[in-house]
């Protein structure tokens, strides 16, 4: 009996004709020149580039932090170009999870506190919100510091718990800017292999990063060189 | 989202220590102003219990005069009656409506003691100044028979000495008879407190009541004024006199309650002028120092609106940490009766503090939370 047709997978995030320009009274500068990209469902994609090419401006767009000056952006199937600024932060709380270098938690609040934010901005109640968050936690192997601060972490356990944050909400895509930048080889493997039990788990990562090493653990690798696509 | 802030707040307690201590401060301040005002307000509404337009107090001093001062006193006052331009005259104690002057004394019914302000007058004061007896009558010479002198006491008097009993026909510390009871009676004008007073009828030849209270008929001038000093001093050769408009001296007594008040009110008002200033550059400074953690709320989700009211949330917070502390120290007064001033009095006091600093602080902080919810996220992650 033949074997049923693979279903092609959806289309988790398009950019079409995508243009990034700031502006200041005396200089224009193009941070991104035409990008047209498509990333599936599932699909684990890294971004690589010098510095300055634009690799994070990129990310911004797709996590709708930043808006393109032309081009469309579509999330899920969703056109977000004309979402207000309520719809745009829905949308970010529930599909996208963000993972930075410098980890960007709250020094004044506890590992578990970190983690719960996300579901903060959803309104779940307090007792879900700690059980999903710990939950998190043990995913990333850090059950054993839910009350310590993140002064008193490692680079990489607070690498971890920005990821537990990430994905606390259980979002579809996990966006991370040089998750491994901030961290030495040994934290770096540690937190790429999270992320790729993750996109294992069927999360769409999209990954920026300088390591070559890295890059080459995921499925695709897209090179920005001044604002373009080269690969 | 409450619980998340108390915990941010909680957790930099000692960072916002001064803060705390600077809102506890002002809430203090503010507490013993807004009590000043609401004591002098609920006595303004009180109503005064007499009317003292076109009333004059004329004082009559003997100098060294020694010789038959109460005929002298009394042909006074009947020369004063004979006026035309005179309505109704009195003839009272120094502690006349406005005056400086106060005389108090304890009486004593059933073994209840009560300090009251004495007032010793004659048979027209109540119609002199449109005093209402609610109770009974207004004393006359007739009533003086007997052993006992005819007093009046005000509502304040009988609500302390009677309670429920009727206070009419009463004796008080065996040489008072009481014969009427009028409602309030505040010599000081509007803003002094009902406190009991006591009205006894001075014996006609009594020589130390030497203040007369004239009346005088609607638009009566200085003119008058005049011709009334010259004539009496004419037939008083060597006493002074002297002429004192009701309406004149109710705006000295005035002045001594508003001025502290209005001075409080200019100091206190420097003082929160500064705290909102400082609160409004610490909120700016603490937006500066906190760009990536507004941008990294707005990429997990928060709005703009929403971090704008996590800021005024979190001055929220902080403003309710100083003032419980405050109304630790606040709730001791009416627990105490400090002052002897009402618990309904401190209460309102504590409420309309707590609302200035709520105001206070909410302004200091909308537009620096503004200004972080127009922060762009994308820029302010990058900047970390």
């Amino acid at each position: 009996m033949p074997s049923a047709p693979c279903p092609t997978p959806k289309i988790m995030i398009s950019l079409q004709n995508i243009e990034k320009v700031y502006r200041t009274s005396t200089i224009e500068t193009l941070a991104l020149n035409n990008i047209n990209l498509d990333i599936k469902k599932g699909e684990f994609v890294s971004i690589m580039g010098p510095s300055g090419c634009g690799k994070s401006t990129l990310l911004n767009v797709m996590g709708l932090l930043d808006e393109p000056s032309s081009g469309t952006v579509q999330l899920d199937g969703q056109p977000v170009m004309k979402y207000t600024d309520k719809e745009l932060a829905k949308l970010r709380n529930q599909k996208i999870g963000f993972i930075f270098q410098s980890f960007h938690l709250i020094n004044d609040l506890t590992v578990l506190d970190n983690v719960e934010i996300p579901l903060l901005y959803r309104s779940t109640n307090g007792k879900p919100r700690q059980e999903y968050a710990k939950e998190a936690l043990a995913k990333v192997g850090l059950s054993n510091r839910m009350k310590h601060f993140p002064k008193q972490l490692s680079g990489g356990q607070k690498q971890r718990v920005a990821i537990a944050r990430a994905i606390v909400g259980n979002p579809d895509i996990i966006l991370a800017d040089e998750p491994t930048g901030n961290l030495d080889s040994a934290m770096g493997n540690e937190i790429m292999t999270i992320l790729q039990d993750l996109n294992k788990e069927g999360a769409t990562i999209v990954m920026v990063t300088h390591d070559e090493q890295m890059a080459k653990r995921t499925h695709r690798l897209i090179r920005l060189f001044d604002g373009t696509q080269v690969l | 989202m409450i619980s998340h802030l108390l915990k941010l707040i909680w957790n930099k307690k000692k960072a916002h220590a001064l803060l705390i201590v600077e809102i506890w401060a002002s809430f203090m301040v503010l507490f013993g102003l807004a009590t000043l005002i609401v004591v002098n307000v609920r006595n303004y509404r009180e109503p005064m219990g007499f009317t003292y337009e076109n009333v004059w107090a004329v004082g009559l001093k003997s100098n060294q005069d020694t010789v038959a001062i109460a005929e002298k006193l009394q042909r006074v006052t009947q020369r004063l009656k004979a006026y035309p331009e005179v309505e109704s005259v009195s003839r009272m104690s120094s502690n006349f409506p406005f005056s400086a002057n106060t005389m108090n004394n304890g009486i004593e019914y059933n073994k209840r003691k009560v300090m009251a302000d004495f007032y010793a007058t004659d048979e027209n004061f109540a119609k002199t100044l449109d005093i209402a007896v609610t109770e009974g009558k207004w004393y006359q010479y007739a009533d003086s028979v007997g052993k006992y002198t005819p007093l009046v006491i005000n509502q304040k008097v009988k609500e302390e000495l009677f309670e429920n009993e009727n206070p009419l026909g009463k004796i008080i510390g065996e040489k008072f008879k009481v014969v009427g009871v009028v409602n309030t009676f505040k010599s000081k004008g509007e803003f002094m407190s009902d406190k009991p007073a006591v009205f006894e009828l001075f014996k006609p030849d009594a020589t130390w009541n030497d203040t007369v209270l004239v009346k005088v008929k609607p638009g009566t001038d200085a003119v008058f004024e005049a011709k009334l000093v010259k004539e009496i001093a004419a037939m008083m050769t060597g006493w002074n006199v002297e002429v004192d408009y009701l309406t004149d001296s109710r705006k000295n007594q005035h002045n001594l309650v508003l001025v502290p008040i209005i001075i409080a009110l200019i100091v206190s008002s420097f003082l929160l002028i500064n705290v909102a200033l400082g609160l409004f550059g610490v909120l700016n400074l603490s937006i500066a120092k906190r760009r990536g953690e507004i941008g990294l709320r707005r990429a997990l989700g928060a709005t703009g609106n929403g971090i704008s009211t996590q800021f005024i949330g979190e001055i929220w917070v902080l403003a309710t940490f100083a003032l419980l502390i405050g109304l630790l120290f606040a709730a001791q007064f009416p627990l105490l009766n400090v002052f002897d001033v009402k618990s309904g009095t401190y209460v309102t006091a504590i409420l309309i503090a707590m609302l200035i600093i709520y105001g206070i602080v909410t302004l200091c902080a909308f537009f620096p939370s503004r200004q972080a919810a127009g922060i762009q996220p994308a820029t302010a992650l990058h900047e970390e």
